[in-house]
């Protein structure tokens, strides 16, 4: 037993210094970085691979975007060179189709031995200001295919037995813009890098390789139980979910991602398989993105204080049939990667929350928002600002959502630059920047608000681009929660208000003048549980802190403020059964199939229904049950024979409803109401 | 009795007990004396502790005070209410600031951001603008503060911020804004963030300048109570404060300044590390200090701490000059258990005073840091602690035994044991932040250690990291209030200067520095300390042109060309980050004055001539296997006395536990001095 014991010690020793040397290379990055998406933005990450590419640490800041990708990445830059990887080699890699995230994101990975063999390798991604392509920042919500979005880097030997490859990466830098900042950047993933290794060389000598290694299996293997434990507690069954994007950036057809999820026992099984072909809009991605979704999902859900290893992920399967937006291939191109990934987040939670409804949780933002402003910098060349402004995350079974945050399954980083910086750098004044007010997802607990962000255009000759989301198809509420406004990105130019795009939050180089107001207003996350059911207490407060109007209290969550503010009962007694009485109640009946138009989910009613909704044919709409992982959206086919709306076996799976209960259908509003 | 004043005295007054500390170098003497702290009247404990040692009054020279009057009103959001006045549009500056988590929160769905200080609706926006050139777009000077000061004094505001964008380039506007309020609100305190921080980042400098805003009126009302209390027990010597920049400020800057005190309590042992280093010989070391919850590490370079500068308190970033001093969560009173995964975890909940760990017989269950040292033999059971408490090991072994019986084990020593390795190897963690993680060695450094529980860890965790020199104050329970009764006082200034080197000319630097230097003299000479008395060391913060983070470089007036600047970066440049680039161009980008008011340090002597007969008993300890160990009382030693590890050393305050492979000295200054024997001592 003493064996045991230290043993367990010895492991926490080898995990703690494991995880200090990714710590480590977190700081080097930020603090010698030339790109302020990098040092300001954080858009990075850093994590220790085995030699056979199974994580072995991320630190806690690391994105998992970015670092559970890795694996793929390593696993195919080990197929390429296989047996072929010396003392001094470096590899690089960017290409989504084969374990790539997007073009940007580009990985060094630096292979680490010990006593001849390979042991390790240290893996850092960063997020680069511009490869290349067809607009500033290389990410546009307007590309066709993957050749605009800049430089693909295919598995590379950069450095051969330390012998760099200058020719390429001539080559590389030569095709992107600011390429000094691209140098910079290259030169501090080789310095982290380096240094990693020296500490990891110390690390060797100190536990000895052999103990290392075997020690850092035995943690994989030990992570591994942990999570095959925690997936045999879920009850099994087959849970469905599906969900949407708005578009691929050129027509008006959403795409939808449709999930199946399995658990037998202790196996974890995700099936993306009949969700839409891929694209010849950004809005596609890679192999590695599903297990990506699910990996961070399946944690958060189960396992979320645990340190990540690969062991957390080996129970997880995924099946996803090359040839759809989430496992494409080329020419399609990959910049809205966050936009998938987050989608399939959001079908893993809407499942696993059928599964543990206790654990539901209001939907996300639905992407990055990346913002790219970019034109003539003062000093003569090109000035390239960069956010991705958070909005606000979800609510749970007993807290709210937060405002304006990094939600759960994102790294820790700066989501917009400090105002200052952005004046100091650029030709751009920031005359607003705060809480969208209102913009939360209602719920007896209620999502948080996106924030507002307006960014004034000082110099003529700038232009926008943007690759965002959730525009159209707003963030969900779960447990009959609503669901939080959804991203706007418009111009306002003397007086009007210009969208720049003819597909919302798809904006490829438009063109700005002078004195032009770039707006910014970022979703707000879902809510959970009926508004009617919240604290009155709770909605006075956010009365008073303006997350939400007098007014809006009144509509939307039934609560009548009396003199001076206080609570006033009785009148929000009656308001509030006055509001659920004019709920829109329909009863649902069993068809043999889902009704679909192309990705559409068709729900049919009545005009009679229709026009208590106000809407009219093609609207979107929504179902929403106590028991749903999430509201099940449609959109609307007005239907004089449809007395009661019919709905297929998997409708009826993830309303979680029988087939003739009444269930409330209502409108799903992209705009605070 | 009426003498010439002649006592320096430090006071640092902790969560549990207030220690004082006074030096009379006539008689080469320390005083010292514990008293129990007093809940919310800090400066009681501060008299108690003054009466306890039995000097005059008047006899007093110098006295400096740490104190944890700020970090305590923030942790328990005991401060002020507040208001803060923004730029219009930029009001949630303050809550969602550049929308970051700040503190944790991955993989966690429930997560909620911590409350913004100044809750929204007392956060008021005014039509001001200033242009990042600092270029006035509107003017604050016509617009009508009245309707904010009524506002804020309708809901009982005590304390106003007021940050407004780019005023770090030209305060004008901020500046009126906190003139016109001040004399609306003469009862209110007014911090302006300018006045706080001259950096860029409107996040940091807001939330900088409420922190300040929120604790302000606490503390001038903490630091009024005590001056008068002082004064009428006939203390007649100026009272001066422990800044978090590692010295001493004046009570009317510290009023000004409180958001500069947060360290006040720790730094204080660094400082203390430093003056007792540099009397034995030392020049690089690691300060360690461990307490019942908490251990802080700082790494000092040829006698000086590092400092940072962007720092965070909880979720909230705090823009002042700080000894870069990390804290982790292990302490004497970390409590050990199991987590999910079946291994064994230390922290960071603390049984802290009450229960205590199990061993102290107060109602503790849960095994501790302190419970497993019992178990290891390392501290004594058959007499009482120093300090008089007697320890049950009985219970000791009943907490750890809950905990094996999770894990299907009875051998409660080996677990003892895995429990401290875990413990050391997060502090070694920690150590490894302020060195590695800064680009220097620790094999380079000693380790110095103290508090409570430091002596008894040290020498596990130098050998975790290689580090082959050890040394052991004298009086290590006493070490920050020895800091604070040494400290100088200190300003720092900070200017934004610079540009590429390659169109710099070191001529134009030296005025401006010159500049600086004139400045600082005056404010100095204000506080009372004369030329002579002062001393301004300059540092340049350089990075590659195209980089945003610096590194700091020293500098001194002299040299007509950049050869040395350049040289000193690139070095330091190639030894943090891994690679230096001759081809680029590099670049100043601020100039910092660090202007000392000198203290007479008096030589620190503790003249260790005990009796000689420092043996105590000997009794089985713990080593990776349980060996027969001598166990000694420090007041019993004398300079030049020295001893091989194992051993165990007793005094108040402190055990030090030594290991085999090490060896130990007295110094004539009173220290331990200790060194691994070659090859490091076994594993």
């Amino acid at each position: 037993m003493q064996g045991e014991k230290a043993e367990l010690g010895r492991l926490e020793l080898i995990r703690e210094s494991l995880v200090a040397v990714v710590n480590e290379m977190r700081a080097n990055v930020i603090h010698s970085s030339y790109s302020s998406i990098i040092y300001e933005g954080h858009d990075f990450s850093c994590g220790l691979v085995a030699a056979d590419g199974r994580l072995v640490a991320q630190g806690l800041d690391d994105n998992p975007i970015h670092i559970f990708a890795v694996p793929y990445s390593t696993a195919e830059i080990i197929r390429t060179f296989g047996g072929d990887i010396h003392e001094g080699d470096i590899f690089l890699h960017n290409d989504p189709y084969t374990g790539g995230t997007h073009l940007n994101d580009v990985l060094m990975l630096y292979p680490v031995f010990h006593a001849g063999a390979l042991a390790m390798f240290a893996a850092t991604r960063c997020h680069w200001g511009d490869v290349g392509g067809m607009t500033p920042g290389s990410l546009s919500g307007r590309v066709r295919e993957i050749y605009q979005e800049g430089m693909r880097i295919v598995p590379t030997r950069i450095c051969e037995r330390g012998r760099m490859n200058e020719a390429y990466l001539d080559l590389l830098f030569a095709n992107m813009r600011i390429a000094y900042e691209r140098r910079g950047d290259f030169s501090t993933m080789l310095g982290t890098s380096r240094k990693a290794a020296e500490h990891l060389q110390r690390l060797f000598g100190r536990f000895g390789g052999t103990t290392l290694l075997a020690g850092v299996d035995e943690l994989i293997a030990r992570a591994a139980r942990v999570m095959r434990g925690c997936i045999a507690a879920v009850p099994d069954g087959t849970y469905f979910a599906e969900g949407y994007l708005d578009s691929d950036g050129h027509g008006d057809e959403p795409l939808i991602g449709r999930l199946k999820l399995t658990i037998e026992g202790q196996r974890l099984i995700a099936d993306f398989t009949g969700s839409s072909p891929q694209t010849m809009g950004p809005t596609n991605v890679g192999p590695a993105m599903a297990f990506n979704a699910a990996a961070t999902m399946v944690k958060s859900f189960l396992d979320p204080h645990t340190p990540v290893n690969h062991g957390s992920f080996e129970p997880i399967e995924i099946v996803n049939p090359k040839g759809s937006f989430l496992n494409a291939t080329l020419p399609a191109p990959c910049g809205g990667m966050v936009e998938c990934r987050a989608l399939m987040a959001g079908l893993v939670a809407s499942a696993l929350g059928q599964a543990l409804p206790e654990r539901r949780v209001g939907d996300l933002k639905g992407g990055a928002n990346h913002v790219y402003l970019s034109g003539p910098s003062r000093d003569g060349g090109l000035f390239l600002m960069y956010e991705y402004p958070a909005g606000g995350t979800g609510a749970t079974r007993c807290t709210d959502g937060n405002h304006g945050t990094r939600a759960y399954i994102e790294g820790d980083f700066n989501a917009v630059w400090s105002a200052e910086i952005v004046e100091a750098q650029c030709p751009i004044q920031v005359s607003h920047y705060g809480i969208r007010e209102g913009s939360c997802g209602d719920g007896a607990f209620r999502g948080g608000c996106g924030i507002r962000r307006d960014l004034r255009i000082l110099e003529a000759g700038a232009s926008l681009s943007v690759l965002a989301d959730k525009c159209i198809i707003p963030p969900y509420g779960v447990a009959t929660g609503r669901g939080g406004a959804g991203n706007r990105f418009v111009v306002l130019r003397n007086g009007a208000t210009l969208e720049p795009s003819p597909v919302p939050g798809k904006v490829g180089g438009f063109a700005l003048a002078q004195g032009d107001v770039v707006r910014i207003e970022t979703a707000g996350g879902g809510g959970y549980g009926d508004p009617l059911d919240r604290d009155p207490e709770r909605v006075l407060h956010d009365v008073s802190q303006r997350y939400v109007s007098s007014e809006q209290a009144r509509r939307r969550y039934g609560v009548v403020p009396g003199a001076g503010g206080a609570r006033d009962d009785a009148a929000t007694h009656l308001e509030r059964e006055r509001l659920r009485a004019a709920r829109i109640m329909i009863t649902v009946q069993a068809a043999d199939q889902d009704e679909f138009d192309g990705p559409r989910r068709r729900l049919r009613v009545t005009p009679a229904i229709a026009s208590r909704l106000g809407v009219s044919d093609g609207a979107l709409v929504e179902l929403a049950t106590d028991t749903c992982g999430s509201a099940l959206r449609g959109w609307v086919r007005i239907d004089a024979h449809a007395s009661v709306v019919p709905i297929g076996p998997r409708g009826f799976a993830m309303l979680g409803a029988q087939p003739g209960s009444l269930v409330e259908i209502r409108v799903a509003p992209t705009f605070p109401a | 009795m009426s003498t010439a004043p002649r006592y320096l005295v430090g006071i640092d007054v902790g969560g549990t007990f207030t220690d004082i500390l006074a030096y009379d170098p006539a008689e080469a003497r320390l005083r010292s004396a514990k008293v129990p702290s007093i809940p919310g009247q800090q400066w009681r404990g501060v008299l108690d502790a003054l009466a306890a040692l039995g000097i005059e009054p008047d006899a007093i020279r110098a006295f400096v005070h740490g104190t944890t009057i700020a970090t305590n009103a923030l942790l328990e959001r005991q401060g002020a209410p507040t208001g803060l006045v923004t730029t219009k549009g930029f009001r949630d500056v303050l809550e969602i600031g550049k929308a970051r988590r700040l503190v944790g929160g991955l993989f966690d769905t429930g997560w909620t951001r911590p409350p913004a200080i100044v809750p929204r609706h007392l956060r008021i926006e005014v039509p001001e603008r200033v242009a990042a050139d600092g270029s006035v777009q509107i003017s604050a000077q016509t617009f009508d503060f009245a309707p904010i000061a009524e506002e804020f004094s309708r809901r009982g505001i005590r304390s106003v911020a007021i940050a407004f964008m780019n005023s770090y380039v030209n305060d004008v506007n901020e500046a009126h804004a906190a003139q016109a309020l001040k004399g609306l609100m003469p009862e209110a305190a007014v911090s302006h963030s300018a006045a706080l921080v001259r950096e860029r980042g409107e996040f940091e400098r807001t939330s900088t300048c409420v922190l300040n805003a929120y604790l302000t009126p606490l503390m001038v009302e903490y630091l009024d109570t005590l001056a008068a209390a002082l004064r009428e027990r006939g203390v007649t010597a100026p009272v001066n404060i422990m800044g978090s920049n590692g010295g001493a400020m004046t009570l009317a800057e510290a009023a000004r300044r409180v958001a500069g005190t947060f360290l006040s309590g720790p730094v204080g042992g660094v400082s203390g590390a430093i003056r007792v280093a540099e009397v034995a010989g030392l020049r690089n070391i690691i300060t360690f200090d461990m307490g019942g919850t908490s251990t802080d590490v700082a790494l000092v370079h040829g006698l000086s701490a590092r400092m940072s500068f962007d720092n965070q308190i909880d979720a909230y970033p705090l823009q002042m000059p700080q000894l870069d001093i990390h804290a982790i969560g292990a302490g004497g009173g970390s409590v050990i258990w199991v987590g999910s995964d079946g291994t064994l975890q230390i922290g960071p909940r603390s049984a802290g005073a009450v229960p205590g760990p199990a061993c102290y017989g107060h109602g503790g269950t849960e095994p501790t840091i302190s419970d497993a040292n019992l178990i290891l033999g390392r501290l004594p059971v058959a007499r009482p602690l120093a300090g008089g408490l007697m320890l049950d090991r009985k219970l000791a072994e009943n907490a750890f035994r809950r905990v094996a019986d999770v894990l299907g084990t009875t051998d409660i020593v080996a677990l003892a044991d895995g429990a401290l390795r875990i413990a050391v190897a997060k502090m070694a963690g920690a150590v490894r932040e302020v060195s590695v993680h800064r680009g220097f060695d620790p094999r380079d450094f000693s380790l110095v250690g103290f508090g409570g529980a430091g002596p008894m860890h040290i020498f596990q965790v130098a050998d975790e990291l290689g580090i082959p020199g050890v040394m052991i104050p004298r009086l290590p329970g006493h070490l920050c209030a020895l800091g604070q009764m040494l400290a100088d006082l200190r300003r720092d200034t900070v200017a934004v200067w610079g540009g590429k080197l390659s169109a710099l000319r070191p001529g134009d630097l030296e005025a401006h520095a010159g500049a600086m230097r004139e400045q600082a003299e005056r404010q100095l000479r204000g506080d009372g300390i004369e030329p002579a008395r002062q001393r301004h060391e300059f540092t340049l913060d350089i990075r590659y042109v195209g980089q945003s983070f610096t590194l700091p470089i020293p500098w001194r007036p002299g040299p007509a060309d950049w050869t040395p600047v350049r040289e000193a970066f690139e070095t330091r440049h190639r030894e943090t980050f891994g690679y230096a680039a001759a081809d680029n161009d590099i670049e100043v980008v601020n100039i910092r004055v660090v202007s000392l008011g000198l203290v007479d340090k008096p030589e620190l002597k503790f003249n260790p001539e005990g009796a000689g007969d420092a043996l105590l008993e000997r009794r089985r300890v713990w080593f990776s296997g349980w060996v027969e160990c001598p166990v000694y009382q420090r007041d019993a030693m004398r300079a030049g006395d020295a001893f091989q590890g194992p051993a165990i050393i007793e005094e108040a305050g402190g055990t030090s536990v030594i290991p085999p492979g090490w060896s130990a000295q007295v110094h004539e200054g009173g220290s331990l001095i200790c060194a691994a024997s070659a090859g490091g001592s076994p594993r």
